[in-house]
């Protein structure tokens, strides 16, 4: 009798931990899933980005925080960013993330700042000295992705989420090494390489 | 070698029965209390444990089976997206295979194992206990990840360069490769305790040729365990270390190799299918000889099938990777091995059917689920013959052809075994009987269901429907069938809830069963159900294969064991001659810190390449705890 009733003790605890886990599966299917087509609501906000009359820095649209900052917090976003780099050509003129005719995004030196904001907007928009302007040939919501990735490259210290590297020849650390936080530690001066004209 | 200068002679020669009793279960009991219960090394206890946890696991992974189906059952179904239904296939199929089917598998051999020899505790128990808390752990984190959306979504082989750095973002995939590890680790650690239980702890005189077929097929899943998770353990760390710390073990621009991965998981993936049907080989052999009244035909050469199976199955890992690309001499060869694994396969059968055919067989619910297995198993068992070939391999690969061979074999393989072995040993395990009338319509509607649900998909591979997709155009010629599929899973649901209010109502209130219900014939059945908790009251002699039938009187036993402390009889590896007493170690909680530290450190590292660091300091506490000398009789040897 007694071993039944533990018998029966473990079964109910069996069954609360089942319950407990089925209850964790619910709230899991009730959560915002990985979206791989986001709100049409939500994308038509993404271009209403205030910038600051100089064109460097201002605020993102509310929804960007409502939806906790998307763009720069979710592996896969970032991911989708660093496949637009290469379709898109960026490293015709940026390489690696080094530079080349363009300006690099790994030593830490943003021209415009590093809010995603500015980001955007050289990307969405163009910039003097050759930056072309991408708002014609991506969605607003790839814009954001790719942004969201330039600005991993040169991020100033290791994200959680991050693009790994390309399975590809190896030219620089990878965007989840935080490749520019050494260069920070040495101070901006000494490392600022020459940026070309500036804007 | 223990100091024979006690003021008692506390060793069981000279003990009554009554005492005797008192005397072991004071000495072997575990205590009661969470304390007790998180402490505990006892073979029985933990085995349970494990057999439950894994049931669990195996409702959990049926869920998402009919939660796939549903979506599948028309076109064009909007209930699950693509995204979610990447990790739905992934999470059954890792579950399946990683949480419930090597592990059951394992459980049931930590609780029989021992007790077919005729042991008091399995070798190396907190080892044991070890290895349930990283396996509670592992499937943990593999089913919390799923809960919060972070549920691994790349096939439950992860090929590379899929789940590899470039394409397969976030945690997911570390999920997965990591939950391998904790699932690796308890599986290596129950198969070095049965192998050194097998072959040092038997009774004496269980000589090697009189061990019961169970304990042989585990003694060789073991090895096969041993032998064969070595290789994923090494291909998910270099996964984990790809995506983390950017080495290129994967990545052919730097060196590195994408059919290393293939060959790799292959290597343990096809043996891994042999570590889940040879203790069901096991199973079905104990089950026959029961039922049928006789010792099973062919004893030597059931023996000599299970090892050649296990040496067979190091051999055709490449069958997998027909369409990878690889010299035609390489596909040729593997061909061949593939289709030479029926050989043993076939034996098998051959030897269960002689000995129905020579035998009186009884219709019991565990034995409907043994034929049951055959008439699956064999259906399975040809479709495999037709995939090892390259031609036709070549046109079913990623097709649900592939899809309804591998649970013919797994399913009839496996579970239906599996389910037998439930009905059959449940009243030894619990000590009551299970309900016949409700386990006849629980096969009915299993064995019903489960060909009515997996047989069709054969024909929905030939029309070109591939794995994986997470729903198709109305104008394919699936629907019909598809729809067909989903109502039948229906009926295999209801087979499995049936099964499992059995077992529930039955542990709470069945009827009470005596220790040898079934008249069977192996050592288990000679204790108490549920056996006591130093199993045996004084070690069993044995002098045949089937010592409750030679002895239908009493059983020969041993004396000379101590009762004050816990202790068993080492026997030598092929005649069992008694060689030593030997203490076997008491409860305690370092086990469970050792898990938890370990899990730490595991999980910490899919985030930070410092925690191996950092995590072993922990660790290595733990350890230290672990094996620090007690200075009790219980560490003399």
């Amino acid at each position: 009798m007694v071993r039944g009733r533990t018998l029966a003790n473990r079964l109910l605890l069996t069954s609360a931990l089942l319950a407990l886990t089925v209850g964790c599966g619910f709230l899991g299917w009730m959560r915002q899933p990985r979206e791989l087509r986001t709100n049409p609501p939500v994308l038509a906000d993404l271009s209403r980005f205030r910038l600051m009359s100089n064109g460097i820095g201002g605020a993102p649209p509310e929804s960007y925080f409502a939806e906790a900052e998307p763009y720069e917090n979710d592996a896969y976003n970032l991911s989708q960013g660093k496949r637009l780099y290469t379709w898109f050509g960026c490293a015709a003129c940026h390489g690696d993330g080094r530079g080349a005719a363009g300006p690099s995004f790994l030593d830490g030196w943003w021209l415009y700042g590093p809010e995603m904001v500015s980001i955007v907007a050289s990307i969405r928009d163009g910039r003097p000295h050759g930056m072309p302007a991408f708002r014609d040939r991506m969605t607003i919501e790839q814009i954001w992705q790719l942004a969201g990735y330039v600005q991993t490259i040169g991020a100033y210290s290791a994200k959680v989420a991050a693009t790994g590297r390309n399975d590809g020849p190896q030219t620089r650390p990878s965007e989840n090494r935080a490749p520019a936080v050494m260069l920070f530690e040495e101070g901006p001066v000494g490392v600022n390489p020459d940026q070309g004209p500036s804007p | 070698m223990t100091p024979l200068d006690n003021v008692a002679d506390l060793r069981d020669t000279d003990l009554n029965d009554v005492e005797l009793d008192r005397r072991l279960a004071s000495t072997w009991a575990t205590p009661k209390g969470v304390w007790g219960a998180l402490s505990t090394v006892d073979h029985k206890i933990i085995g349970r444990r494990y057999i439950i946890t894994a049931f669990v696991f195996l409702a959990l992974g049926g869920i998402l089976s009919l939660a796939m189906r549903l979506q599948l059952a028309q076109p064009e179904a909007r209930f699950i997206g693509p995204d979610r239904y990447n990790q739905i296939f992934t999470m059954h199929g890792t579950n399946m295979m990683f949480l419930f089917a090597v592990p059951v598998m394992e459980a049931m051999a930590v609780y029989l194992v021992p007790l077919m020899v005729g042991t008091r505790n399995i070798a190396f128990p907190r080892l044991n206990a070890f290895s349930y808390w990283m396996y509670l752990a592992g499937g943990l984190l593999l089913w919390i990840a799923f809960a919060i959306d972070t549920g691994p979504d790349v096939g439950w082989f992860a090929d590379v360069p899929l789940s590899g750095p470039q394409y397969a973002a976030g945690k997911r995939a570390d999920i997965w490769a990591q939950m391998i590890t904790f699932t690796e680790v308890s599986a290596l650690a129950v198969a070095v305790e049965l192998v050194v239980t097998v072959f040092k702890q038997r009774a004496p005189g269980m000589s090697l040729d009189q061990i019961p077929l169970f304990v042989w097929s585990m003694l060789v899943t073991s090895f096969l365990i041993i032998m064969a998770m070595p290789a994923i353990m090494i291909a998910s760390t270099a996964l984990i270390l790809d995506r983390l710390v950017g080495t290129q073990f994967f990545n052919p621009a730097e060196g590195g190799d994408v059919l290393l991965w293939q060959h790799l998981f292959w290597f343990f993936g096809h043996p891994e299918v042999y570590i889940i049907f040879l203790p069901a080989v096991g199973m079905v052999s104990t089950i026959v000889a029961t039922f049928t009244r006789r010792p099973v035909f062919g004893y030597l050469g059931m023996v000599m099938a299970l090892i050649a199976t296990g040496i067979l199955a190091f051999g055709l890992w490449v069958h997998h990777m027909f369409v990878a690309g690889l010299p035609r001499l390489g596909e040729s060869f593997f061909t061949a091995s593939s289709m030479a694994i029926a050989i043993p396969s076939g034996l098998q059968i051959f030897c269960w059917l002689a000995t129905i055919w020579a035998g009186r067989p009884v219709f019991k619910t565990p034995f409907l689920f043994v034929i049951g297995f055959m008439v699956i198993f064999v259906i399975g068992g040809m479709t495999g013959v037709m995939v090892a070939s390259v031609p036709f391999d070549t046109q079913v690969h990623d097709t649900y052809f592939v899809v309804a061979h591998f649970h013919y074999v797994l399913v009839g393989g496996a579970v239906f075994p599996l389910l037998g072995a439930i009905y059959y040993w449940f009243p030894k395990i619990t000590g009551r009987m299970m309900n016949e009338t409700i386990g006849r319509w629980a096969f009915g509607l299993i064995f019903t269901g489960f060909n009515l649900t997996f047989f069709p998909m054969h024909i929905l591979g030939l029309q070109g429907m591939p794995r994986r997709i997470y729903t198709y155009q109305p104008e394919m010629p699936w629907s019909g069938l598809n729809m067909f599929v989903s109502l039948s899973a229906v009926i295999l649901a209801a087979g499995f809830l049936l099964f499992f209010i059995d077992a529930i109502r039955s542990a709470l209130s069945g009827p009470v069963a005596p220790a040898n219900p079934w008249c069977a014939s192996t050592l288990e059945w000679a204790t108490s159900s549920p056996p006591p908790a130093y199993n045996f009251s004084r070690m069993p002699v044995v002098g045949s294969l089937e010592p409750l039938v030679d002895n239908s009187g009493a059983l020969p036993v041993a004396s000379g064991l101590f009762v004050d402390r816990r202790e068993l009889v080492v026997t030598s590896v092929v005649g069992a001659l008694p060689e030593a007493r030997e203490s076997s170690p008491g409860d305690s909680i370092w086990p469970l810190w050792s898990a938890l530290a370990t899990t730490v450190l595991l999980i910490w590292s899919i985030f930070t390449p410092w925690a191996v660091v950092w995590g072993s300091v922990p660790l290595a506490i733990a350890l230290t705890g672990w094996f620090w000398p007690k200075g009790t009789k219980e560490d003399d040897a």
